[in-house]
């Protein structure tokens, strides 16, 4: 009898010794959907690596679920919506993720909105600011982010226009896109809050070569500040068209200016320049930005932090990574329903790269970064440096 | 604000009238053209960035070196994209030129990168000043470059024995087959020269345009605008018409709107199109009964 009860002992525990392997085996897939190709690839880049590399230190921690290694499925949706729509069903149903992670564009973001839904699958945005992806009138709502959101950055950037710089005639100069309408809808409500309204709307064309009208219009109109909504390469041309009208007047930006070489693309004119971001890899790092800039050394041969293109997106991804590992840890499950309810309740605290998460989502918040978390900052000597208070 | 909007308007008028005539060559040699016009503008300053920014050549030899490779572009394009579709009378030449510049864009996406690229030049630093108007003097190389280089076209066409020949055979292409001209080669010629004078254009704008796989659309699509105004028979209608475009647009942009720049510039082209369809310069076709 007790020898029995002793190989029966044996027995359980060689199962057991024999089973861990085998979950091993089942690694769990996440999913990226987002443009890596064609002219935003250097966005949909910046997010892989900042996955990878939270990927790496969750995998080197033994991963989650009791032994379960993190698996990333990186799916190039183009820019295209469409092709988001279809990418995002083929992850789900085909490569059965437990969560999609996003990239830049609005528009597919948007389009997206109702297949996680439909699929219950949640889905965190890493870059995308549209306002009504995270806003969507959906209960439970899947789609959470970890990102700017336009409306907030709008309301950052007035704010820091009429209090830090005292201004009150702003010029609004905006890219001719769907996020430069929802910028200008953004700035001139808030602006109204204020009592202010901007003495000029002007707008340029992608690749548009000489800025000097829009400015001289501006400039006639009275603005004593311009509001900036523009990519790299067109808000290098503002800046270089500026110095050649002659007019000295600060710049506030939303944060396309930083998802290109605008340092580059204008040397030393691109001092003075404010703009918003998530997070900086210049200046002191806190504890995991020096991890991450080690990783990017080390795996990418990212040479220091102006080697870093795209900054936002890989910062904004290595956060959202780890969030929605804590979830499945809580959830104890990757059925998308389950981790969904649990990144609304999250009961960890993360201190991570941008900011320490408290309870970061809740049904009414699902974006873990607001106005608050925002940093401004600004060029010089060709750094980005936070801006001090 | 009115000497700014001018200075403004003729650098990128010139500039127009500039890629424009390479539409104007090509058409009248073959009666077509290369629709991609544009990414060549972009090749040039892609590979002068290339040898001159990346490798360090000096500037002068990757200048040529630019140009040398548009040319031979200009070659590539005449002969995979227009001449199989030319001789069997199809315009499919439309189609393949477009098609050939979006698999250049690509190509020099994956190998340049996405990013905008800043080409260093020592014209491109400090703006001068002008009657109180604030220019780059990369600003004032454009029209003169622009200039010259029509003017030069002109000398070509009338002064040489090779410029003789290509006139010919805008002229008459079948009559000059007959009088022993080489008719294919003169197309191809047509077509390097129009890609040389694109190369141009390329190397001027980059260090104000910033280098990148898109750089050139605009201005393709402009100039083309341009060579619809001027006449596309008519190099000096191109010249008059990219200058009063980039004027137009300037002030427009200045005076009335930015959002209405691009309205009333290709509202005026279709107006155009209805009114006076052979352009600015171009002579009124005869018609044949």
């Amino acid at each position: 009898m007790r020898r029995g009860s002793l190989t029966l002992l044996t027995l359980a525990v060689l199962a057991a010794v024999a089973g861990a392997p085998a979950a091993q085996q089942a690694p769990i897939k996440l999913g990226l959907a987002a443009a890596v190709s064609g002219g935003s690839a250097t966005s949909g880049e910046a997010i892989k690596r900042g996955l990878a590399i939270a990927i790496d230190e969750v995998n080197a921690k033994g991963g989650l679920l009791g032994g379960r290694k993190l698996e990333l499925v990186v799916r190039d949706d183009e820019g295209n919506p469409q092709k988001g729509v279809t990418i995002a069903r083929e992850l789900v149903e085909r490569e059965k993720v437990a969560a999609v992670f996003g990239g830049l564009h609005t528009t597919v973001a948007l389009a997206e909105v109702p297949v996680w839904h439909e699929l219950a699958t949640p889905y965190v945005g890493t870059w995308a600011a549209g306002t009504n992806i995270t806003r969507n009138g959906k209960k439970p709502n899947f789609v959470f982010r970890v990102s700017a959101n336009d409306d907030e950055v709008d309301k950052f950037l007035v704010r820091y226009a009429a209090e830090q710089l005292k201004r009150g005639k702003p010029g609004l100069l905006l890219e001719n896109t769907a996020w430069g309408q929802s910028n200008e809808a953004g700035l001139t409500k808030w602006f109204g809050e204020r009592g202010v309204k901007a003495v000029g709307v002007e707008k340029f064309n992608w690749n548009d070569p000489d800025m000097s009208p829009q400015l001289l219009r501006l400039k006639q109109g009275g603005a004593d500040v311009v509001m900036l909504v523009a990519n790299a390469p067109e808000g290098a041309q503002v800046v270089k068209s500026k110095a050649k009208v002659g007019w000295e007047v600060p710049i506030v930006s939303h944060w396309g200016i930083s998802g290109g070489r605008f340092a580059e693309l204008t040397g030393e004119l691109s001092e003075g320049v404010v703009f918003v971001q998530t997070y900086s890899f210049f200046g002191k790092q806190n504890a995991r930005g020096e991890a991450v800039l080690k990783a990017l050394k080390d795996k990418y041969g990212v040479k220091g932090p102006e080697d870093v293109t795209a900054p936002v997106g890989t910062a904004n991804a290595y956060d959202a990574l780890h969030l929605v590992a804590l979830a499945i840890e809580q959830a104890k499950s990757t059925e998308g329903a389950k981790v969904r309810d649990a990144l609304e309740e999250l009961k960890a605290e993360y201190a991570g790269l941008i900011k320490t998460y408290k309870r970061p989502f809740t049904s009414e918040q699902h974006d873990a970064l607001i106005e608050r978390d925002y940093i401004m900052v600004v060029w010089k000597g060709g750094k980005i440096v936070p801006v001090a208070h | 604000m009115i000497v700014q909007l001018l200075v403004s308007g003729l650098a990128l008028g010139s500039m127009y009238g500039l890629v424009a005539l390479g539409y104007h060559m090509t058409w009248a040699t073959s009666r077509t053209m290369n629709f991609s016009q544009g990414h060549v503008v972009m090749v040039g300053a892609v590979v002068a960035y290339g040898v001159h920014v990346a490798a360090g050549w000096p500037l002068a030899p990757a200048a040529l070196a630019a140009l040398a490779v548009c040319g031979a572009f200009g070659l590539l394009v005449e002969r995979v994209a227009v001449r199989p579709f030319f001789r069997a009378g199809s315009p499919v030449w439309l189609l393949s030129t477009i098609a050939l510049g979006i698999i250049v864009e690509n190509v020099v996406m994956l190998a340049f990168g996405k990013d905008a690229r800043a080409f260093p030049s020592s014209l491109a630093l400090k703006p001068v000043f002008v009657f109180g108007a604030g220019v780059y003097p990369q600003e004032l190389l454009l029209p003169a470059v622009g200039l010259l280089l029509m003017g030069g076209t002109q000398l070509f066409y009338h002064r040489t024995t090779y410029g003789r020949r290509l006139k010919a055979v805008a002229w008459d292409s079948e009559a000059a087959g007959l009088m022993g001209i080489h008719v294919p080669r003169a197309v191809a010629v047509s077509y390097a020269v129009s890609s040389g004078l694109a190369g141009v254009a390329g190397l001027l704008l980059a260090p104000l345009l910033n280098v990148s796989p898109t750089m050139g659309t605009l201005i393709g699509l402009k100039a083309f605008a341009v060579a619809i105004l001027g006449g596309l028979t008519s190099a000096s209608g191109i010249v008059v018409a990219g200058l009063l475009y980039g004027l137009v647009e300037a002030l427009v942009a200045g005076y009335v709107s930015t959002g209405a720049r691009e309205i009333v510039g290709f509202a005026v082209v279709i107006a155009m199109l209805v009114v006076r369809p052979w352009g600015l310069g171009g002579a009124r076709p005869a018609r044949r009964v």
